[in-house]
């Protein structure tokens, strides 16, 4: 396996005031780390948006994606209870919320029938708080034109 | 005092949580399980404390209140999302137009 180490030398950084990478970038680029087919690994693509309750607007995807790897943001969702490692971002807000959730998922992974969630905020609830028609109206949420 | 205010609220999203779910069963032909709508309640309860951002887009703009244009750069990543709340944004305010004009 080639090591790839990613250090240029001042030198290189000097030679390029281009966007692009200058032959000899070009030449470690190609050499290193592009991937080609003799390398037996699937070009990597992320996941594109689809709202199941609108029209869709955005790209549609390629066909040749089945070729590539589409990385998931699901695979791994049993490790997603508790904070990864952070090198110099930290988590936001908005992490350990999703934190938070994986771990009240775990939790009630296991429980049948009747919902802990439920039973404990079933006190909670004024009725005045929520919109009492909403058998007539709630369908319109999803459907859109 | 703070804690019962905020299972209040909870309570009042997952009861609202259950109907647009129970609406979406029925159109789909699908059940969801308590767990999962009691999931999908807390996922919404802790994104309305995200959009606390709605704040800061504000005070970007150099204003105190909220309007819809905030709202509208919230859906700024999806060109679906966007389309959607911006005819909803309109639909709103040609409604509020007209009611200005029967007064």
């Amino acid at each position: 396996i080639l090591s790839r180490g990613r250090r240029s030398s001042p030198k290189q950084i000097h030679c390029h005031e281009n966007w692009s990478l200058s032959p000899e970038e070009f030449e470690i680029w190609d050499r290193l780390y592009r991937l080609k087919e003799s390398d037996g690994a699937k070009e990597p693509i992320l996941p594109q948006i689809q709202f199941e309750t609108l029209e869709n607007l955005e790209e549609t995807s390629k066909p040749e994606e089945e070729a590539a790897h589409k990385l998931s943001l699901s695979e791994w969702r049993i490790w997603q209870n508790r904070p990864f490692p952070t090198s110099i971002v930290d988590h936001s807000d908005r992490c350990y919320h999703f934190i938070s959730v994986m771990e009240m998922i775990e939790l009630m992974r296991h429980e049948q029938g009747d919902c802990s969630y439920e039973l404990e905020l079933r006190p909670h609830l004024h009725i005045e708080d929520v919109n009492v028609q909403r058998n007539k109206s709630h369908l319109s949420v999803t459907n859109s034109t | 005092r703070r804690l019962a205010s905020f299972q209040r609220l909870r309570a009042a999203v997952h009861y609202t949580a259950g109907c647009l779910c129970q609406g979406v069963a029925e159109e789909k032909g699908v059940q969801f399980s308590k767990q999962t709508i009691a999931a999908i309640s807390e996922i919404t309860f802790r994104q309305c404390g995200t959009d606390g951002c709605f704040l800061i887009i504000c005070r970007h703009a150099k204003r105190s209140t909220v309007t819809s244009e905030d709202v509208k750069l919230l859906a700024r990543r999806s060109s679906s999302l966007l389309k959607y709340i911006t005819q909803k944004s309109e639909e709103l305010a040609s409604s509020n137009m007209e009611q200005k004009e029967k007064k």
